[in-house]
């Protein structure tokens, strides 16, 4: 069979050259969103992969790096399988890459464990994926990672009651329960735990019951787009701001939907690992590399989850070239400054440890545009939601 | 066409055991198609045969999906037992709500049993310490089928054991619409009121029909959730139903092959072209849903039927 020829061919020259002294073409396969209503991801992960390559070249060390996309189309574990086995058993790839949704992430699990390719996801935040298999990296960032930190910030501001308001599903539950089991584990009380259902519109009745509770901050989680739009929009029209109880968030703000939400965001206060105005010259050159080649484009944490994905794999192409652990070993606590401020791996939870900013949305002086400013920076947060 | 019994059948056959040869590098993608054709047949057998037209068929698919991956978790990853409670856990859905469903028609079926559906997921959604909710149902080892045969890598265990269960269940379905049942689920779909006039018992042969179908979805959800070793809220999609009732259109209604014929077609479109152009894909997908509708709304199958009457009509044209 000519698989089991290739195999042996695979093996013997493994064998022969344990040092990678000769040039080759490696391959990164990337499954992700590149249509429907999810296409988003797989444009700001693309425009960021290829930013990377444009600014660093093909060349990794003495190898020459290819990417390939699939389409994977939103939440489709037995697609991303299906496209996992083809990148590997024909394309060869010895890299994978993207991954947006947890179940996409977890079905190519045993598929990498078998075949020991390194695999960096760009966005899925549950945290136990990497407990999935050793071969994954994870270059985003973890719900805890970002919410417990918020929970204990909250309860330095002198903020005592918060009521938490999530929408019903999945991420939104695993929120309210890191943000509960930090925020009264400092002392804090959540006074009432409200679940919205995702596709609604009308925040009416669940900014009411907020109100009536009247606690000193509610703490939202809902998906980007519309659902973000039409709660900080009640949250203003009902006046909350104005009684005091403040609007803290995380991915609310971020920048792909930042503009639509308008004046009604300004105020808003956020915990995230990026923001695109973050000061520093990384950061800065990022932007503009990024707008060079792309001129509408936007970034925000997607686009540098895959940037620094990308970074990634190149410092594992030239480390070890298709040698999965031993790549896995190179980077394993590889620290690097990103456009979101310095990071490094965690070699345990193999997602990076990255500082934590406390931000607030504000209308930017020289460009009219909204921003989400750095207030504040809880330093190098890990996952913190690996133990649980 | 020629006499030759069970021609189709051979030639599928065939093409499908030549696949395994031809395309050793895709046989994950082929064991997906062959899901999918035991899904659609399933769909055939309530739409093509008795005329029910549903949209909620992913509720079959997906329950036995979860039956069959929480069976591997927590009892047996035995394969065959696992299909076993799949079916089984199918057909009991399509009874209870077949119960309900098959006193409606129309346009209030559809909607029905689009709610099913929809109630079967936000359960799935709900219940997240048992289903894992969405981030999916996860721990599912597959033991060797029969005790022999291990699933490997590559996906060829796979792909022979899906396609003896495809085979093995296009037979059965191939026995219920040449038997009595059957031939009485076509009366009903030509005429409701005339099979009643002549005794036969509308509502429980639509029930039986539809729990029938309903195991086979099963069947259908259980091996997708076996060889993917993983099951998510995305075997209750809408999409999973819509899409399975183009690929019966586009195959042909009504006959087991046109099923078949349906999947292989838009599957083998769908792969190319988000193959070729993973970014904009979806307009050739589009294109063919449309140019199906609009120009041989009887499915490939009545291309030949389509054609002749474009001559005979150019002819009567010609004609003064």
């Amino acid at each position: 069979m000519h698989i089991f020829k290739r195999a042996a061919l695979a093996a013997t020259i493994a064998a022969l050259c344990s040092s990678d002294s000769w040039a080759d073409t490696i391959k990164v396969g990337v499954i992700a969103e590149f249509s429907g209503p999810f296409a988003m991801y797989g444009k700001q992960y693309r425009e960021a992969v290829e930013t990377y390559v444009a600014k660093h070249g093909t060349q990794a060390g003495e190898h020459t790096i290819e990417f390939i996309y699939k389409d994977v189309g939103g939440s489709n574990p037995d697609v991303a399988k299906t496209l996992a086995q083809e990148l590997l058993i024909r394309e060869e790839v010895d890299y994978l890459a993207g991954f947006t949704f947890t179940p996409n992430a977890l079905a190519v699990a045993p598929l990498i464990d078998q075949s020991e390719t390194p695999t960096v996801i760009f966005n899925a935040a549950t945290s136990s994926i990497n407990k999935g298999s050793q071969y994954f990296l994870r270059t985003s960032y973890t719900l805890p990672q970002v919410t417990a930190p918020l929970a204990d910030w909250t309860f330095d501001q002198g903020i005592k009651t918060v009521v938490t308001a999530v929408s019903d599903y999945g991420p939104g539950i695993d929120a309210e329960k890191a943000f509960k089991a930090a925020f009264e584990k400092k002392g804090g009380k959540v006074v009432d735990a409200i679940r919205m259902p995702v596709a609604t519109t009308d925040f009416t009745p669940f900014i009411q019951r907020v109100r009536s509770q009247n606690p000193n901050a509610v703490f939202a989680f809902l998906p980007g787009g519309p659902p973000t739009f039409g709660f900080t929009k009640t949250y203003n029209e009902n006046g909350l701001a104005k009684s005091g109880i403040r609007f803290l968030g995380t991915a609310e703000t971020e920048e792909s939907n930042l503009q639509a939400l308008g004046d009604a965001a300004i105020g808003l206060t956020t915990a995230f690992h990026y923001s695109a105005a973050h000061d520093s010259d990384v950061a800065r050159e990022f932007n503009k590399a990024i707008k060079d080649k792309f001129p509408n484009a936007i970034t925000n944490w997607a686009s540098v989850g895959a940037y620094d994905g990308t970074h990634l794999i190149y410092e594992m192409v030239k480390a070890a070239g298709s040698d999965g652990p031993k790549a896995l070993e190179a980077v394993k606590a590889l620290k690097w400054e990103s456009p979101r401020g310095p990071v490094e791996m965690d070699p345990q939870t193999r997602t990076v440890k990255q500082n934590v900013y406390i931000r607030g949305v504000e209308r930017d002086t020289v460009s009219g545009l909204l921003v989400n400013r750095e207030k504040g920076v809880i330093a190098t947060v890990g996952d913190l939601g690996w133990t649980q | 066409m020629a006499r030759v019994p069970f021609l189709a059948e051979a030639v599928m056959l065939a093409c499908a055991v030549a696949a395994f040869y031809v395309f050793p590098y895709d046989l994950a993608l082929i064991t997906r198609f062959l899901v999918m054709i035991l899904f659609v047949l399933s769909l055939d057998l309530v739409l093509g045969y008795a005329g029910i037209a549903t949209l909620g068929h992913a509720a079959l698919y997906g329950t036995g999906a979860y039956a069959a991956g929480l069976f591997a978790v927590h009892v047996s990853g035995d394969p065959l037992t696992g299909l076993a409670v799949g079916a089984g856990a199918g057909a009991l859905l399509a009874f209870a709500s077949g119960l309900l469903l098959m006193r409606s028609h129309g346009l209030t079926l559809l909607m029905l049993s689009i709610a099913v559906t929809l109630i079967c997921q936000e359960i799935a959604n709900k219940a997240r310490d048992v289903t894992g909710g969405a981030d999916g149902l996860r721990g599912i080892r597959m033991e060797p089928v029969l005790g022999i045969f291990k699933f490997d890598f590559i996906g060829r265990t796979g792909y022979w054991y899906a396609l003896a269960v495809v085979v093995a269940c296009y037979a059965v379905l191939k026995i219920a619409t040449l038997s009595p049942l059957g031939l009485s689920a076509r009366g009903i779909k030509d005429s409701a009121a005339r099979m009643v006039a002549i005794g036969s018992p509308v509502y429980w042969r639509l029930v039986t029909v539809y729990t029938i179908s309903g195991a086979i979805a099963g069947i259908a959800g259980a091996l997708a959730a076996q060889v993917t070793q993983l099951v998510s809220l995305e075997v209750y999609a809408f999409n999973l139903s819509a899409e399975a009732l183009i690929m019966l259109v586009l195959g042909g209604a009504g006959r087991l092959y046109g099923a078949v014929i349906g999947v292989v077609i838009f599957m083998t479109v769908h792969h190319v072209a988000a193959a070729v152009d993973p970014f904009n894909w979806l307009f050739i997908i589009g294109a063919l849903i449309l140019s199906v509708v609009f120009l041989v709304p009887s499915g490939v199958l009545g291309i030949p039927a389509a054609i002749s009457d474009l001559f005979r009509r150019g002819n009567d044209a010609a004609r003064p």
